[in-house]
């Protein structure tokens, strides 16, 4: 981490970059945080924790109020996918971003539970392989349909409609949202139009999830979301060979106004 | 350019969930869950999660209104507390103690909703008096 | 010996406006006889008919969803059936995860001069769904569909 801090320093003495968004660690706590020259000093908390947020989706708040600037930012391995995601939906146009990446550490894969713990390319930290446990998902995928259904639909019943896992989701920024539309979604129920509800997030997050596991995180009912959308990025893959967080240059088949797909009956 | 998270406690219900508010240029503009707060987990309710949205909304009070011929008009603090005084007297007088009940809430500290529990019994004399988080 | 199947299933279908509702028309002006269990809705293109109409219609009580529009190529708005033909196969994939059968939904090209396929297409279908049974979604969800329509009226 000093070698991280000593460069973003440099880069901002320099006026490389206007900005540098990290992780700080202050009085056991973790959280987002923007160095400038005005506040240099607080680069020394400067930390790549157990803890996460989508500083993917901070950066894209601070593009907007702050267009033509340079903005450094730390990414880790989810980071630069919801980066890329983010990029390909023109939510971060307006600035220049200067990625610094930092690889996780295998405690840190582990507690994430994260296929890819490492940026595309590595500044800092030694690259940990990558954790897959999807026991649920095999477990789900083996039952009957009905049993299936009895699962999900029980799941979706301790949903509260706090719309956390929408605003956590570092790839989530439309400003009109589908899950408010009051003919999808009535208003005042919880909980909220089942299985609508998730299905629609679902059916966003195909081609849009990076598997960062924020929304399973946050969850106050521990719905096991992840592993809906883990299911629906395999299925755009193998219909597909689509990755969302690969490639800035890749386009999704959903939107993409162009051949594929094929009957099916 | 100025951004920050700033740690708090949601003012709403006895929970108590950690959460930081985002500040962008001075402005409150949104709210993050403390990923590892012991009491929370990293989970934030809808009332959490849009905790940021009353701090800069113009429809905020900024001055006491008063009711004057059927119109909210401005109104000195001297006057409004007066105005509230003397009509929880007159009901309490005319209609008896049991005529009024009162509502506390959790935006208020411990100490001031202990306040209005005195005031409630000892000064209105009356037991009607609860919070908007039993509710 | 098993019990006659006296269950009528309801099926929402889609039907774009330029090839299938017009394929439609001509099944009915034929005076061709089909399955009565499709209630249709005209949309422009089957482009337009979105994951949330598909799960919309499950979730107030249909068993089936069918989903028709032009043939590839031969889409009014040149390109909108090509975004149906991949966006039914990922529905389907959610539908099947999340519990309830991809066969309850289906898509097919029925052009303006197919009125007899659009006759087939529709009973073949209402045969399966007829099979298959009532939606399961119906007997969980649907009263909940009921009261959350109210709500929002």
């Amino acid at each position: 981490m000093e070698e991280l801090k000593k460069k973003a320093k440099q880069a901002l003495d320099e006026g490389k970059i206007d900005g540098f968004l990290g992780l700080k660690l202050e009085g056991g706590e973790v959280s987002p945080f923007f160095v400038t020259k005005d506040n240099l000093a607080e680069l020394e908390k400067l930390t790549a924790p157990d803890g996460r947020y989508s500083l993917g989706k901070i950066l894209t708040r601070i593009a907007v109020k702050n267009p033509g600037k340079n903005i450094g930012v730390m990414v880790r391995g989810c980071d630069e996918r919801a980066i890329i995601e983010l990029v390909k939906a023109s939510q971060l146009g307006t600035v220049k971003v200067e990625q610094y990446g930092v690889a996780c550490n295998a405690k840190t894969a582990e507690k994430c539970n994260c296929p890819q713990p490492f940026p595309s390319h590595i500044d800092f930290g030694e690259k940990a392989p990558g954790v897959e446990h999807i026991e649920l998902l095999t477990r789900l995928e083996g039952l009957t349909p009905e049993a299936r259904l009895d699962y999900w639909l029980g799941q979706f019943s301790k949903c509260i409609k706090c719309y956390g896992c929408r605003n956590i989701c570092p790839v989530c920024y439309c400003k009109e949202c589908t899950l408010e539309d009051k003919n999808l979604v009535p208003g005042g129920i919880v909980p909220p139009a089942t299985p609508v509800f998730h299905f629609i997030k679902a059916m966003h997050m195909a081609d849009r999830c990076i598997d960062c596991g924020l929304c399973e995180e946050t969850c106050p009912s521990n719905i096991p979301l992840r592993t809906i959308y883990r299911h629906m990025r395999k299925a755009m893959h193998d219909l597909f060979e689509y990755v969302p967080g690969r490639a800035a240059e890749d386009k999704s088949p959903l939107g993409a106004l162009e051949e594929g797909g094929r009957l099916v009956h | 350019m100025d951004y920050k998270t700033v740690l708090t406690v949601c003012p709403y219900c006895g929970c108590g969930c950690g959460m930081y508010l985002e500040v962008m240029d001075g402005k409150v503009t949104g709210t993050l869950p403390s990923m590892n707060h012991p009491i929370s987990e990293g989970s934030l309710c809808i009332k959490g999660w849009n905790a940021h949205e009353p701090v800069h909304s113009p429809k905020r009070l900024t001055k006491p209104l008063v009711k004057k011929d059927g119109k909210l008009t401005e109104a000195s603090w001297d006057e409004a507390i007066g105005k509230v005084a003397s009509e929880l007297t007159r009901v309490r007088d005319q209609y008896g103690p049991n005529s009024v009940a009162v509502l506390t809430s959790a935006k208020c500290t411990n100490e001031e909703n202990y306040l209005m529990m005195k005031l409630t019994r000892a000064v209105i004399g009356t037991n009607n008096i609860d919070h908007c988080a039993r509710l | 010996m098993s019990a006659e199947n006296t269950f009528e299933p309801t099926i929402i279908g889609f039907l774009c406006n330029w090839c299938s509702y017009a394929g439609a028309d001509l099944a009915g002006g034929s005076r061709k006889h089909y399955a009565a269990n499709v209630l249709p809705i005209r949309v422009m293109c089957s482009g337009t008919v979105s994951p949330h109409h598909i799960v919309k219609a499950f979730q107030m009580g249909a068993d089936g969803v069918l989903v028709t529009g032009c043939h590839i190529g031969e889409c009014h708005y040149l390109k909108g059936n090509y975004m149906t033909a991949k966006r039914i196969p990922v529905v389907k994939e959610l539908l099947s995860f999340i519990g309830i059968s991809p066969e309850r939904l289906m898509l097919d090209w029925v052009s303006a001069s197919e009125g007899e396929k659009f006759a087939r297409v529709v009973t073949d279908f209402s045969s399966k769904i007829k099979a298959l049974g009532p939606s399961p979604l119906k007997e969980r969800v649907h009263g909940r569909a009921k009261e959350e329509s109210k709500a929002s009226a």
